[in-house]
């Protein structure tokens, strides 16, 4: 047998195309929760300055909790299946779009902010079409740590039965099949590794564009 | 800066705003007749920033704020669009007290230009210059008009410009991108700080000549902050010389140099430096390049002499006879003996001469003592140049 033989086999039997789809499902979902739930943290505390803090401590707390750990935490609430693992890839990815989006509010040069104001700008209209396009370049940067996470915590998933490539690695633990583990892992990292190659020429096209330092 | 951090708790209060949109869009004032500062005074903790400033400046012409760093002039500038608030005094616009207007709807009937321009990167020349038109609810059709007539008035090609990005500009594109931007609401006042600041000498020089041009064309009321006596000498209507947060002296760049009212106005203006200045310069560097039409024969009489002066367009002439300076003439003494058949010969006035090497400030001084205008230019017995007092005064200046 060739290994494309192996592969295919292995693919077909553990209904790994329905699995990936599932599992690109979850992570678009969490991803999107995240951003926005994210950006918004981030544009928040920068308006609310004294709390900012605050804020990014609580969320580095929440950081620092073991994935596996908060999971299963999350279960008794949100039951098996993919809730658990959505919720716990936002939790962890708010905190690094957060913080981008805040830095890159705040680390607008004022240079720009005073010229827009002088150019009659009202604040929203400053905060709209200079500091969040501005700071764009940092907030994509930010997402792309998000999805680097989001990827594994909703692999994890796979334990409470969440469904998704999870579910291949965590039948092929339990079954002892190698070649399902080897197969899974490797297109699992794969993935990871091609979302945040295309979320890195975003980003770059974007500083490109956007950045400036 | 202070206002901007006041401002931002209304970040999320946008409806709060939204009623004044329309009116921010209204112009305030199709021209301007009169600004008056009135006893402004500004404080920064103990030190004053502006100090009882009393300042009129008239519709139409171009003011120089002029004056050393701290002196106050940029200050000064800030308080007319509000970008600082003063302690006490006022300022108006046509009677208008500026504190009685929305800062955002004033701001957007006044042009500002700023030393380092401020170009906003992530958009590109078009987007920059039509920002506050697109927010002033222009249409597409509208803004793409304006700022293609903008960039040619600052002669930059739109084609070759409206898509670009700041960074893919020089320094002197990106200022005159500034300028464009300044005036795409057509506001009848333009303020500058320092808009060449920035720019190398040469290219200063260049844009300042462009502006003079523009200033005609546009007839804006400019209020133009400087520390280059130079450029303020050559774009100022009127100059203001600002001190110790004090204003000392406004006048015409005439009235500075002739009247100074102290010691530190007349070392701004620097009369003396212009004079140290003309001693390096030789009257080589200063003169007109003598040409033939300049020349007539000692032995023509007068009335072809004015004949033959008429066709090339000259008003005086020096007289030859055998290639020996005789003296100069003018049409008007030509004139005046026109019936008689008089050689030119007989009228020639004497003429100083100087060598090329002769220095400009000897030159003169010997010039003004014999009450000469003109003087001939002589390399060894060749006539080589023209030295014209008020063309040297001009050339300086």
């Amino acid at each position: 047998m060739t290994l494309i033989q192996v592969i295919a086999e292995v693919w077909d039997k553990n209904l790994m195309t329905m699995r990936t789809i599932e599992h690109l499902q979850m992570f678009s979902i969490a991803l999107l929760l995240s951003i926005i739930i994210g950006v918004g943290v981030g544009v928040y505390i920068y308006s609310r300055p004294k709390i900012a803090n605050t804020v990014l401590n609580l969320l580095n707390i929440v950081e620092t909790i073991p994935d596996l750990a908060l999971i299963v935490v999350l279960l008794p609430v949100l039951r098996l299946g993919a809730g658990p693992a959505i919720a716990a890839s936002v939790l962890y990815s708010i905190l690094p779009i957060a913080r981008n989006t805040y830095t890159g509010l705040k680390g607008v040069d004022e240079e720009y902010t005073y010229v827009a104001h002088a150019l009659g700008l009202s604040p929203r209209e400053t905060l709209f079409k200079v500091r969040i396009p501005m700071s764009l370049p940092l907030v994509v940067g930010g997402i792309r740590i998000a999805l680097v996470f989001c990827m594994g915590v909703i692999t994890l998933g796979g334990l409470v039965a969440g469904g998704g490539l999870g579910t291949v690695l965590q039948n092929g633990i339990q079954l002892y099949q190698k070649d399902a583990i080897l197969i899974a892992g490797i297109w699992t990292g794969l993935l990871a590794v091609i979302l945040d190659a295309f979320a890195g020429i975003i980003e770059k096209k974007l500083h490109q564009r956007y950045g400036t330092w | 800066m202070k206002d901007l951090s006041k401002n931002s708790s209304f970040l999320f209060f946008p409806f709060l705003t939204e009623g004044i949109f329309k009116m921010q869009n209204e112009k305030l004032f199709d021209r301007i007749d009169y600004i008056r500062f009135k006893n402004i005074t500004k404080k920064y903790g103990s030190s004053f920033a502006i100090e009882d400033l009393d300042l009129g400046i008239e519709g139409g012409e171009l003011l120089i704020l002029i004056g050393p760093s701290g002196s106050g002039k940029t200050t000064t500038l800030r308080t007319i669009n509000r970008m600082i608030e003063q302690d006490s005094g006022s300022v108006t616009i046509n009677e208008i007290d500026t504190r009685e207007l929305d800062p955002v709807r004033l701001r957007r009937n006044m042009g500002y230009v700023i030393q380092n321009i401020g170009l906003f990167p992530h958009m590109t020349i078009a987007e920059n210059i039509g920002l506050v038109p697109k927010l002033g609810g222009w249409d597409k059709k509208k803004i793409e008009d304006r700022v293609r007539y903008l960039l040619d008035f600052v002669s930059l090609p739109p084609d070759m410009f409206m898509d670009r990005y700041p960074r893919q500009l020089s320094g002197g594109q990106q200022q005159r991108v500034g300028l464009a931007r300044a005036m795409a609401m057509d506001p009848p006042l333009l303020l500058m700080d320092e808009p060449f600041g920035a720019l190398d000498p040469i290219l200063r020089k260049q844009l300042q000549k462009e502006f003079l041009k523009i200033k005609k064309e546009i007839g804006k009321t400019i209020v133009f902050v400087t520390h280059d006596i130079e450029e303020a000498l050559i774009l100022g209507d009127r100059i203001a010389i600002m001190n110790q947060a004090k204003l000392v002296q406004v006048g015409t760049p005439e009235e500075l140099i002739f009247n100074p009212v102290n010691e530190m106005v007349a070392s701004i203006v620097d009369t003396d430096r212009k004079f140290k200045h003309m001693d390096t310069l030789k009257v080589k560097d200063l003169m007109s390049i003598f040409e033939d039409r300049y020349m007539i024969d000692a032995s023509l009489n007068a009335c072809d002499a004015v004949d033959k002066m008429t066709r090339s367009d000259v008003e005086t002439v020096f007289v030859f006879k055998d290639g020996e300076v005789l003296g100069q003439i003018r049409m008007m003494d030509l004139m005046k003996c026109k019936e008689e058949n008089i050689k030119v010969e007989e009228l020639a006035r004497p003429v100083k001469s100087f060598k090329p090497l002769d220095s400009v400030a000897f030159a003169l001084s010997d010039m003004k003592k014999s009450g000469e205008y003109l003087s001939l230019v002589m390399n060894s017995s060749k006539p080589v140049g023209i030295l014209v007092s008020d063309e040297v005064l001009l050339k300086l200046i």
